[in-house]
Parts: structure tokens; sequence; C-alpha cells
């Protein structure tokens, strides 16, 4: 019973540490963005004065074709000259908006405006976002032998110990991953798309990679933008790409978390492996045989300093 | 030949709690057993394949539907926009067309900025006070990130990507700490569930069901419930609300509705908490699930084991009865079990046991010595 009180303590302490986090976050955004944003508001009225002192439109016209474009803009239709031939819908477009929301990332940019495109949006993406994590999850889950478990038990042939091979790869990996996934394709990026720095580059791969996709920045959405459709595939691609190396980065974390005790220290569950991979692999090996010849039924997930199972915590 | 946990009556009941991985997304996958490694890797990466086309195929025809649904509004809205525009540019002949264009780009970014031009620019509420803020680092923790907010400022973006490093896995230790407290509150409740169905349904039929059930009522909570408050709070129609909630919960998060815009903000906040539980639930549901497809497995397996364990048993007891080398220790060559078996009557002890070495159909006694020796080059 007092670990069952002790693992409620720690759950309140989380949620306690997270409003905190929240607050904090709120605080510094605030205080960054707010001069910038009274700033804007000045030069937009500034702006208005002079179109309306220069010319015979009175305000209440100028507001109402105001309030008209920025509706349809918010819906991806732009009444500037030269964006009259593309469309927001076409084939690779489409796809390319399927395909955020099946992976949640959502940009936002556009959306839907139709009724019936709502109501499709919503069955399909309760389909298709279980579903796509399911791809995703079945990949890694065999590109974690190549990747995670090969190159650990190379480490620990050349002589290190288990934990610290495990710490070694982790950092290798996070660094291969940084290099690849967002140091290039910010290069890319930021030179493909016109306006784009290479902070922003930085900034729209972490966002579109964590899912969170706050729509600020969005690839191909230039009106000129030349090989379009190539352009988007190859988004797509590799926001899918990017995504499994991020959940792959996570499960080798939560394995080495395992290993090293913080997940029992913290009554968190342990990384369990799903039901495809019934035969679980543990992350480095006892003995020096390559693991493919191992007979699997016989290997069991590494248990260093033979920790209680989290199943009989919980019984208690 | 059998693994060792199947031996152990024991890990069939540990693994029944369900348990939930730390990334907190559902697999629920059922790949055949193969005795052969290389055979298994294989099969494995023929489903992985099939799945990852079909996750293909279903991108490309959500894409025809969503163009056939949504081009033909958008083109009416472009139609619609210009003429507007030339109206405009009718209307006020000093105004010319380059001047206008200006205006509307500066519009349209000061918008993206948050700006809203129209109306009286000097009383709107920041976008960036306190509560909004709270709100907005709320929704990128979660990862939705509604977008309607964001970060201009080279500053603000570079602190953004390091609170979402360390928020994102904080907001995903609660998901896992509070999924898996409610797992025991659900586990319990489905159990106690079980006893009280009396008829002869199976184990995994109940739990199936069950689990259904909770689902169900969670969709109800979770989905239903907040469309209906959104609805009458922010006046959206019905489609609309539950867009909005579907959109939200599954950490899509578009965007072109935004609880709280107009004020209410303890309702958006709320909201953007709710998804937590949402997610954990879920979690905890599809883990519930495979737990139990898991151990259905196991059931079948040990099931299997059992028989095959008695029918070996009976078998041995054949075999001395028929004098078949009962004091010599080796091991019965398949041959010779066949053997046996088909001189008994017994078939009950292999109701479905199709295994190819323990009965192969057709052989007769006759050249039961002949075949054992193919049987045993085979098996090699």
């Amino acid at each position: 019973m007092h670990s069952v009180g002790k693992s409620w303590l720690l759950l309140t302490g989380f949620v306690v540490f997270y409003v905190i986090y929240l607050l904090f976050g709120a605080l510094v955004f605030s205080s960054i963005e707010r001069p910038v944003e009274e700033q804007l508001r000045r030069d937009m009225e500034r702006l208005k004065e002079e179109f309306l002192n220069q010319s015979c439109v009175n305000a209440a016209s100028l507001e109402l074709f105001l309030n008209k474009v920025l509706a349809a803009n918010k819906y991806g239709v732009s009444v500037l000259r030269n964006s009259s031939g593309r469309s927001n819908w076409d084939l690779a477009s489409s796809m390319f908006f399927a395909n955020t929301l099946v992976t949640t990332v959502g940009y936002g940019h556009p959306t839907p405006l139709s009724d019936a495109g709502k109501a499709f949006s919503i069955v399909y993406a309760l389909m298709g976002v279980p579903f796509t994590m399911l791809v995703l999850t079945a990949c890694v889950q065999r590109v974690m032998h190549p990747l995670v478990l090969a190159p650990v038990s190379l480490l620990q042939r050349s002589g290190l110990k288990p934990r610290p091979a495990t710490i070694v790869h982790f950092l290798l990996l996070v660094i291969v991953v940084v290099l690849c996934f967002f140091v290039a394709p910010a290069a890319i990026f930021s030179g493909v798309e016109v306006s784009w720095t290479f902070l922003d580059g930085i900034y729209f791969c972490f966002i579109s990679l964590c899912t969170i996709g706050l729509g600020d920045f969005v690839p191909a959405a230039r009106p000129g933008q030349p090989y379009r459709v190539l352009y988007q595939i190859a988004v797509m691609v590799y926001l899918f790409l990017g995504l499994m190396m991020m959940y792959l980065l996570l499960r080798t974390f939560h394995k080495m978390a395992d290993m090293h005790g913080l997940t029992t220290l913290l009554q968190l569950p342990r990384c369990e492996d799903s039901v495809l991979d019934d035969d679980t692999e543990p992350m480095v090996d006892n003995d020096p045989t390559p693991p493919r010849l191992k007979d699997k039924a016989a290997s069991k997930p590494l248990d260093p300093g033979s920790q209680p199972s989290y199943n009989s915590i919980n019984k208690g | 030949v059998a693994a060792p946990d199947l031996l152990d009556p024991k890990a069939a009941v540990h693994n029944s709690k369900p348990r939930l991985s730390f990334s907190a997304k559902p697999v629920v996958l059922n790949t055949p057993e193969d005795e052969c490694d290389t055979r298994t890797t294989v099969m494995r990466w023929k489903t992985v394949s099939a799945i990852f086309f079909l996750v293909v195929l279903y991108l490309i025809i959500g894409a025809t539907v969503f163009r056939a649904l949504e081009q033909p509004h958008e083109s009416s809205q472009k139609l619609a926009i210009l003429a507007e525009k030339l109206e405009f540019l009718a209307l006020h002949s000093c105004v010319n067309s380059t001047e206008l264009e200006d205006l509307v780009k500066q519009v349209v970014s000061a918008v993206r900025a948050g700006v809203n031009p129209s109306g009286n620019l000097s009383n709107q509420t920041s976008l960036w006070d306190l509560s909004s803020s709270f709100f907005f680092a709320g929704t990128v923790i979660t990862t939705i990130g509604f977008g309607n907010i964001s970060p201009h400022t080279e500053g603000g973006r570079i602190f953004c990507i390091l609170y979402a490093l360390l928020g994102i896995p904080l907001f995903g230790f609660l998901l896992a700490g509070v999924g898996d407290q409610l797992g025991t509150i659900f586990g319990k409740a489905i159990a106690k569930v079980e006893k009280m169905i009396k008829w002869k349904v199976s184990q995994t039929k109940i739990r199936v069901i069950s689990t259904l059930l909770f689902i169900l009522f969670g969709c109800l909570i979770f989905v239903a419930l907040p469309a209906v408050i959104f609805k009458h709070i922010e006046g959206w129609s019905t489609l609309e609300s539950i867009y909005f909630v579907v959109i939200t919960l599954t950490t899509i998060g578009f965007g072109d509705f935004v609880a709280g815009e107009k004020g209410h903000l303890t309702e958006g906040t709320m909201l953007v908490q709710g998804v937590g539980e949402f997610r954990a639930h879920a979690a905890e549901w599809t883990a519930n699930v495979s737990a139990e497809f898991k151990e259905t497995r196991r059931r079948l397996s040990v099931d299997i084991y059992d028989r095959f364990q008695r029918a070996a048993s009976i078998k041995r007891k054949l075999s001395s009865e028929l004098g078949i080398n009962a004091s010599m220790n080796q091991e019965m060559t398949p041959g010779k079990r066949t053997l046996s078996a088909n001189l008994c009557e017994d078939k009950d002890a292999y109701p479905s046991l199709t295994n190819g070495s323990l009965y192969l159909n057709g052989l007769s006694p006759d050249y039961a010595d002949r075949q054992e020796i193919a049987i045993i080059e085979n098996l090699k």
C-alpha cells in the first residue's frame, strides 16, 4: 500500500511541476513577444491612416474589403495578382494535406472549407492517425536492430562496458539525427524557400518533427514555386522518415533509462516491447554471440540489479 | 521447443495487466511466430512493407477525396474575392491596383503575426498577455500547435525550440503516469464487469467487449460532451464543434477553429489539459487490447503445449504397452511415433495439431523404416 501512495504522490508532483513549467513558459513568451506585437500594431495603424489619407476610400468600405480579404486568406485563397493559377487542392497538395492530417502535424494552411470536407476530415483522421502510428512503430521496431542493437554490441565487443556503451551510442545517434534531419534539411529549406533564413529552417524542422505544426512556416506555399509537386512529395518523405527517427530516439532513450534504473526510480512504466516483438531482445549482449544466431526464445530483457518488475509494485 | 515462460502459469497472469509503452502509441499487431529466425525476419519485413503500402494507398485515396470535395469550393471563393477586389477598385478610382496589393500584403502578414488590422486597434487585447501565453505554452507541449498564435521574434523561436525539447518529454511522462494510474482503475473495473457476466462466453470475448464499451463511454465523455459545450460557448455549428474537438484531441490542431479566441481562455486551457486525459485513456485502452491479444496467444500456446505434453505422455504409455523400445533411452523417432500413433485409435490426443512431425498422414507400417530415414534426412 505504501508504494501505491508513493506513486500517487509522484503523480501529483509531476502535475504540479507541469503546471509550473507552463507558467514559466507563459512568462517568457509574453515578455519576448509582446513588445514586437505592440510595434507591429502601431505600424498597421499608421499604414491604414496613410492609405486613407491619400485616397478617396472611406474607412468603412476599407474595413469591409479588408475583412473579406482576410476571411478568404484564412482558407488559403489569396487576392494577390500572381497567385491566381495555383490551387491549394490539386492532387499533390491534397496528398500533402492528408499527410499532415494523419501524422497529426496539422499545419492548418490550408484547411477544409466545405462542411463535407470537415466531416470527411474527422472520419479520415480517426482512422488514419492510429494507423500511421502503427506503421511508424512497426518500422521503428525493424529499424531498431541495425541502428541500435547491432552498434551497441559492436561497441561492447570493442571493450566498453554495457552501460557506457549505451550512453556513447545514444549520444552518437542524437548527433547523427540532428545533423541529418535538422541541420541538412534546414540548409536545403533556406535555399529553396526564398523568405526563410537558416534559423527559420531549423525552427520549421523542429516544429514539424515534433508534430506540433504551428503552421507559420509551410513549405511549397509560395506562388511561383518551381517543381512544386516534387518538392511536396520530398517534404512528405522527409516528415515520415524524420518522425520515425524521433520515435527511434525516444525508444532508445527509454530502453537506456530502463537499463540505468531511471524508470523504476520514477515509478514509470518500463519500455515494454509490443506484441510485434514478442521475443524481446536485450539492448546489450550478455554473451559474445551475435544476436541473430542466439536462440530468441531464451533471451529476456536485461534486468541489472534484479529490480522488481512494475507489475509486482502495483499489486502491493 | 517451448519458450521458458510458457511453462510458467504465472506469466499469463502477470501479463494480463495492461501496460503502457512510453511513447503512448497504440501497437496492436499479431505476427505469426516462427521457429526459424530468418523466416521471421522476412515475414515481418513483408508485413511492414504491406502496411506501408496500405498507408500510401490510404493517403492517395484521401488526397483524391479532398480534392473532389474542396477544389470547387476553393474556386468559387477565389472568384468571389476577385470580384470584390475589382468592385472595390472600380468604386474608388483613386486607388490603383499596386497600392491595393501592397496594402493587402501588409495586412495579411500582420494578421499572421496576430495583429488584426480591422476595427479599432487600440483596444484589442494582446495575443501575448499571460493567459494567452499560458495557452500557447500548453499547445506547444501537447504538440497540438494551433498556430493562431506563434512566435515571430528570433528569440521567441529559439526559446520555443528549447521549451518544447524539455516540455514534450515532460508531458509524455505525465501521460504515462496518469495512464498507468488509470490502467489499474480500469483493470479493476473490467474485472468486476467480467465477474458479473455469468455466461459461458470466453474470457477473451468478455474482455474485448468490455474494453469496447469503455471506449464508447470515453468517446461520449471526451468528444460528445465537449462538442456540445463548445457549440454553446463559441456559437459554432454541430459539425464544426465535433470537428474542432476531434482535430484537437488527436493533437492535429489546425487552428482554423480555436476555442478561446474570443476570450474564453479558461475553457481553452481546460481543453488542452483534457488532451492529456484523452491520450492517456486512448493509450490505456489500446494497451489493454494489445495485452489482451498477447494473453490470448499465450493461453492458446499454453493450451497447445499442454495437449502436446498430454499426447506425448499417452504415446509413451502406449509405446511401453506395445513393447516398442520400452527400455531404450533414445527418443522415439518420428517414424516410430507415427507408427504407434497410427496403430492406436486414440485420435483425441491430437485434436487440432497438424504439426508435420507428429502426424505424418499416409504412413503405413510397412514403409516405416525407409520413410523413417527419409524423415530424419528431411529434418536435418
